[in-house]
């Protein structure tokens, strides 16, 4: 990626043992807020080409608007009704709405791109996100008892909000660590502890504790999956079905342990921070099948990849870390010259 | 309309060719002023966006499928090796050829699997089937989020024009390319060019055809899964 590169400083003054032997002075401290931005916009990026598979340019149960349909079964009526209202409209007029619905990606995508658009971009992406929550995902199954942290509860696209809010532009340090330089150290630890305390909770109550509901979470996905991932997905449902309730618990008591992390001097937020990436990675792959994209399905990724970015805004950060300093610029020496 | 948005392939089909003329132009250009560097790159991109106008609708195809994977195969090594090259000169770092030859790796493999990588049918229509021969879906999924990402950090970088020519190269300063302090190019070693051939060589307009090359090999590897 030519980003990890370095800026071109001058052309070559003479020969290329001057060019090589000519050094910079190292640039300034490295800007992870605007990296991680850049990586969620990637995100967003993969969301819009998403969008413009050929299902969801059609109608019918297969299409994009038997998918939104689908989503209303088990929330209260009056958004059950709101939910088929847009995917009504959706069947009408599926190739300007779904054609609507990706521009709008692409414009959030590279308008986090540019300084100027950063902060309408992210601002449109907390409205979005919060649209897809109640159109495109049902709320998340919370309202049916179905918002395991297993599947993606509360809803994946929530958290492209959240980060939205926790990575929006602001001067300063990224110390002590990214999330904080935005809304501050003490709201944005209270933002993860109450994040991870209601993925505790959700992980307990409604189905997300019960064996078969958890087995049909995996079993109902791994239609069309790659071989790998197909023999993956039965391991995993065989591990439901016999360590369900377990599973749901050991989860539970991981997002407690993540949630309290931050208050936790550094060295154990770090061990917390790892823990909460590694298996919300597993999760990511052998339960969530990465959001369902390999078999062909998906308008997005779910929520592994986006919680562990989450988890890396929350990384502590020292004077004397890696991560926020650059390292120095290589000389201009022209790499096309080295042949 | 419903059902297969050959629109949006033929909208594709037509950014690639802009590409493919894009960058034969700007080859010519280059030419004319004997500044080289990105050549490599200018090719690569004429090949493939000529190559995927053809995946992205049947009758723009042309070629022997074999033709153009050894086409690919040849990118790949060239860029790879560029790639060792520049580590070798520069120490550890993530070179700017790296993209491209993974770039040509994705054509290589959707040329070499024309099936989709779920055995479904993908929209490269102009290639020959191999029966039995299906690429893996996560391998994808995993080259077109790099593109994404390419494509994203791109547009973001400071270093105009880096997508053609890589940061080590000098010379992609001389047409006006700033670094992330907004200094330009030591002008005192820029020979006069047309306006026309500046345009055609603005660094954000190579960057640009890099996003769009991105994008639709992206969406491209994303129809095939």
């Amino acid at each position: 990626m030519t980003s990890t590169e370095v800026a071109v400083e001058r052309p070559p003054v003479s020969t290329r043992r001057n060019d090589r032997a000519r050094r910079v002075p190292a640039r300034g401290p490295r800007d992870l807020q605007r990296t991680f931005q850049l990586v969620l916009a990637t995100v967003w990026l993969l969301d819009a080409v998403l969008q413009l598979q050929p299902f969801m340019f059609t109608r019918g149960s297969n299409g994009f608007s038997g998918m939104l349909n689908s989503l209303a079964s088990g929330n209260p009526g009056w958004i059950a009704h709101t939910i088929t209202w847009n995917g009504s409209i959706v069947y009408h007029e599926p190739v300007l709405t779904n054609a609507l619905f990706a521009s709008v990606q692409f414009l959030i995508a590279f308008g986090i791109v540019w300084q100027r658009t950063v902060r309408p971009a992210l601002a449109v992406s907390v409205v979005w996100a919060l649209g897809v929550w109640w159109f495109g995902e049902g709320l998340g199954g919370i309202f049916s008892g179905g918002a395991t942290p297993f599947g993606g509860g509360p809803g994946g696209v929530l958290f492209y909000a959240l980060l939205a809010v926790l990575l929006w532009p602001r001067e300063g340090s990224d110390r002590p660590f990214v999330a904080a330089r935005t809304v501050g150290v003490g709201a944005a630890k209270v933002v993860w502890a109450v994040t991870w305390g209601l993925l505790a909770v959700l992980c307990l109550v409604g189905s997300g504790r019960q064996p078969q509901a958890l087995h049909d979470l995996v079993a109902g996905l791994d239609s069309g999956q790659p071989g790998w991932l197909a023999h993956l997905d039965r391991s995993t449902e065989t591990f439901f079905l016999h360590h369900g309730t377990a599973a749901a618990i050991g989860l539970a008591i991981v997002c407690l342990i993540v949630a309290s992390g931050v208050y936790l001097p550094d060295r154990l937020t770090q061990v917390t921070l790892v823990l909460a990436m590694v298996v919300f990675a597993i999760i990511w792959v052998a339960v969530q099948n990465f959001g369902g994209i390999l078999a062909g399905g998906a308008t997005d990724p779910n929520s592994g990849l986006l919680v562990v970015l989450l988890a890396l805004t929350y990384w502590p950060l020292s004077d004397h870390d890696p991560l926020t300093n650059r390292s120095p610029r290589r000389t201009v020496t022209e790499e096309a010259s080295a042949s | 309309m419903t059902g297969s948005p050959t629109w949006l392939y033929h909208l594709f089909a037509g950014l690639m060719l802009a590409v493919a003329a894009y960058c034969l132009l700007l080859l010519f250009v280059s030419a004319k002023e004997r500044r080289m560097s990105g050549w490599d790159v200018d090719i690569a991109h004429i090949a493939m966006g000529i190559a995927m106008a053809g995946m992205f609708i049947t009758e723009w195809s042309f070629g022997a499928s074999w033709a153009w994977e050894f086409a690919f195969f040849v990118l790949m090594i060239w860029f790879i090796a560029r790639s060792i090259q520049s580590i070798q000169e520069f120490g550890i770092h993530l070179p700017h050829y790296a993209i491209h030859a993974l770039m040509s790796l994705a054509m290589l493999l959707m040329f070499a699997f024309p099936g989709g990588a779920s055995g479904g049918p993908a929209p490269a229509m102009g290639m020959s089937e191999t029966a039995g021969s299906r690429l893996d879906p996560g391998l994808s999924l995993l080259l077109a989020f790099a593109f994404f990402a390419s494509a994203i950090f791109t547009l973001a970088s400071h270093s105009k024009g880096a997508s053609h020519h890589g940061t080590h190269v000098p010379d992609y300063a001389l047409v006006g390319a700033v670094d992330g302090d907004g200094r330009v190019g030591d002008h005192a070693h820029v020979r006069p060019i047309g306006v026309l051939d500046k345009v055609v060589a603005a660094p954000w307009l190579e960057d640009a055809s890099h996003v769009v090359m991105c994008v639709a090999m992206g969406l491209m590897l994303i129809l095939m899964i």
